[in-house]
């Protein structure tokens, strides 16, 4: 009987591009075009700016509870890299993906209010709907991803998720599923270090979250999170692979969130205000908009006037969200959007409401 | 229009939260989104901010206040609409508004409040609900049962392993006392009896209610009482009160009072500790800073003097002076009313012949101090004694009984008497 050990070769890649300082790495440097530079920009502040005003917003009793996505402006990155065609499943920390994807800011403030329409993605905009339950949404990347490969069309099923989801067994069937079949999935881990109040530290032994894709025998990446490029750059990478035919990757974006997990905790009663401020040198926005000014891409009047911009975006968008709340929505609506065909057991509910409400008149 | 701006549930499911600050006024123009309040419910603290841009008419909230989901927190004019002048509804608040309390100083007060650990309620035992049922079943009383779980809990085998040992009706016998409820007080049915009246407990008030409740409650309370001859030291006090006085301070009893307690201290560290039950440890600090109990027009406050131990009797004399001024002007800052390790309370001024006082928890004593009065005091023995006046002050020392025993408290008394009958060892001792 043979006692020997099995050599698997494998490493795991970490990519950082755009340091904290906001100095760019000449030899990765992808070179974007300016253009494109500054749409990352005015797309990372759009989302810190809205998700600032929604914090007000939650705080007024406007909307219910949200989880605030300050510090990881970032992931647009990844949105950036992939083409419209791919299909995005966000967990229910992707607002600035959302936004990046064209998703109306009315639209977000409306499921936040407990509109179900507001969770309903426009045709071809190529997106699930937010998902709340820890993990759950991984499995639907990997389905879609099946019927891309089925039908042979060569788009990409990217999911996002965080450093919590990896201790889902939602997360492992999703991986290895993905990787026996080599679909085109990318496996987006935001690992912004705190699951609720569990520090990474707490969730896995491991030393990095991207080893995970060893198992499975699929890439693992680690990137800095709180760099664009680096995000962007390796979910291009990914990307290619899908299209190739190659299978999927497991990217874990180091991140921070800086505020509470959702309005309803608070951070200060499990973490330090100095880890915060640690992270805070780290601010994906700040680095950016430092390298873009050194550059001479970014000046300070554009920095004023994208402020002042996105400032009169945001009051449009909740002017609009105020009116189709005082219009009314149609109670009958949320049986319309989960199936394509209504099941016998919805329809009659369906009829039931129906008559309720036509009693009520 | 006037909006009314209405608690809204701040997290998920909560009902209630206590107004921590108010800041804006009212007249005060505003901005939507900008912060009116400091809001703390059971989850988070919150900001809460202004839901219009425009004037505020009316704040209907006070700090220290709790307030339910939906009640009227504020009232705002938009910006744009005329403004209106709001009649206050009826019995919502008092009367008189007044300048307020100092926001600071209610700030330190439950800022101090929230630093102390909660109490544990004696006889509080750790045991899945499952055990506490199994417990209830066999009629044991679960806080009999010894614990050999993980954190001191109580097993099912434990409770099993009890039930055998002593039969279900011998063990329901001598149940140990509930814990006295902390908080919730039956409320009393409204005046039917005659006129009455309701006054909010606010702020200092509210923090004492809180805290000596909490210490009554959890902390087993000895008091030793004796009485300590200050006839010399008081001639001492008089022969250097103008050198004190010119160098900016007053050299009081109290100075004497913390000097000696500083020596006992040292010497009886247990008198300078804390008990944390969770971890089943008694915490020596090795620093002393001593509270001392004053009363201001706001309330019971115990400002703090650090390191006592470190300190001369001018600069004890000195550093009393400066903290008890602050407090009473109502400057007092947290770090000034917090931090202690040993409390002396001083009713001395307003008379008394003794009292026990309650353990500013989580120390674990604290030292009383009546009226000194001129006494017929017999001196020598029953063959050979003269009856003289003497200045004799009442002095008591209540202690927690978990930590200290009757005789240290004797010993400990003892030391702090000997230092004020000769005023001389206090140079000596510390």
């Amino acid at each position: 009987m043979p006692n020997r050990e099995i050599d698997i070769a494998y490493r795991v890649k970490y990519l950082s591009i755009l340091d904290q300082e906001g100095q760019i790495d000449q030899e990765l440097d992808p070179h974007l075009p300016g253009e494109l530079l500054l749409k990352f920009y005015r797309a990372m502040v759009l989302a810190r700016r809205f998700d600032e005003r929604m914090l007000i917003l939650q705080r007024q009793g406007k909307i219910g509870t949200f989880a605030p996505i300050k510090g990881q402006e970032a992931q647009i990155g990844a949105a950036a890299a992939l083409l419209p065609e791919d299909w995005i499943v966000p967990s229910f920390r992707e607002a600035p993906v959302e936004l990046w994807r064209g998703k109306p800011m009315e639209r977000m403030l409306l499921y936040y209010s407990g509109y179900s329409e507001g969770g309903r993605i426009q045709e071809g905009l190529n997106m699930l709907p937010v998902s709340v339950p820890v993990g759950s949404q991984m499995t639907h990347a990997v389905g879609i991803a099946l019927g891309m490969q089925y039908r042979d069309q060569k788009s990409v099923a990217a999911t996002f998720f965080g450093d919590g989801a990896t201790s889902q067994g939602d997360f492992h069937e999703a991986l290895n599923f993905a990787s026996v079949y080599r679909l085109p999935v990318i496996f987006l881990c935001q690992n912004n270090h705190w699951a609720i109040s569990l520090p990474r530290s707490r969730q896995t032994n491991s030393a990095t979250l991207a080893q995970k894709a060893i198992a499975y025998d699929m890439p693992g990446v680690q990137v800095d999170g709180n760099d664009v490029l680096a995000v962007y750059c390796a979910v291009k990478e990914a990307a290619k692979r899908c299209r190739a035919g190659d299978g999927p990757t497991l990217i874990e974006m180091v991140t921070y969130r800086l505020s509470m997990h959702t309005t309803a905790d608070d951070p200060k009663k499990y973490r330090t205000e100095q880890e915060v401020a640690e992270w805070e040198k780290r601010d994906p926005i700040t680095r950016f908009e430092k390298y873009l000014t050194e550059r001479q891409i970014l000046g300070e009047g554009q920095i004023r006037a994208t402020a002042e911009e996105i400032k009169t975006q945001i009051a449009s968008a909740e002017s609009r969200w105020q009116e189709i709340m005082a219009k009314g929505i149609d109670p009958l609506d949320m049986f319309d959007h989960a199936y394509a065909e209504l099941t016998p057991s919805l329809l009659d509910q369906k009829e039931i409401v129906a008559r309720e409400l036509e009693e009520k008149k | 229009m006037p909006v009314e701006f209405k608690l809204p549930d701040l997290g998920e499911g909560i009902h209630e939260g206590e107004v921590i600050e108010v800041l804006v006024k009212a007249g005060d123009q505003v901005e939507d989104g900008q912060t009116a309040l400091v809001i703390e419910t059971d989850k988070a603290t919150a900001e809460v901010p202004c839901p219009v841009t425009g004037t505020v008419l009316d704040i209907r909230v006070k700090p220290g206040q709790t307030v339910r989901v939906g009640e009227v927190l504020i009232v705002f004019s938009k910006q744009g609409e005329k403004e209106q002048k709001l009649a206050p509804p009826p019995g919502t608040y008092e009367e008189e508004k007044g300048p307020g309390e100092k926001k600071e100083e209610i700030k330190a007060a439950e800022a101090a409040e929230s630093q102390k650990p909660a109490p544990t309620p004696v006889g509080l035992v750790a045991a899945a609900p499952s055990t506490r049922r199994l417990a209830r079943e066999l009629g044991i009383d679960i806080a009999k049962v010894h614990p050999s779980g993980p954190g001191d809990r109580v097993t099912p085998e434990d409770v099993r392993a009890f039930a055998e040992k002593k039969p279900g009706p011998e063990a329901k016998k001598e149940p140990i006392p509930e814990p006295a409820p902390i908080t919730a007080e039956p409320v009393p049915p409204p005046g039917v009896l005659g006129s009455e009246e309701r006054i909010a407990l606010r702020s200092v008030r509210r923090a004492t209610a809180k805290r000596v409740a909490a210490a009554w409650a959890t902390i087993p309370h000895v008091t030793h009482m004796d009485v300590a001859d200050l006839t010399a030291l008081d001639a001492f006090r008089r022969r250097h009160k103008e050198r004190v006085q010119a160098q900016g301070a007053d050299l009081s009893l109290m100075v004497f009072v913390i000097k000696a307690a500083a020596a006992a201290l040292k010497q009886f560290p247990y008198f300078n500790s804390s008990l944390d039950m969770e971890s089943g440890e008694i915490i020596l600090k090795h620093y002393r800073n001593i509270g001392f109990a004053m009363d201001t027009d706001r309330g019971l406050l115990v400002p703090v003097i650090r390191n006592v131990d470190c300190k001369s009797i001018l600069e004890l004399a000195l550093a009393f002076k400066e903290v008890s001024e602050k407090t009473r002007k109502g400057q007092a800052t947290n770090e000034d009313l917090s931090g202690g390790t040993f409390t002396i309370t001083n009713v001395g001024p307003m008379g008394g012949t003794g009292i026990t006082p309650i353990i500013n928890h989580p120390e674990a004593a604290i030292l009383g101090m009546a009226r000194a009065r001129l006494q017929p005091v017999v001196i020598g023995d029953i063959n050979d004694f003269e009856i003289a006046p003497r200045l004799m002050l009442p002095l008591s020392i209540t202690f927690d009984h978990r930590i200290l025993d009757g005789a240290q408290a004797a010993r400990f008394l003892n030391v702090i008497k000997a230092q004020l009958e000769e005023p001389e060892t206090l140079l000596m001792m510390s």
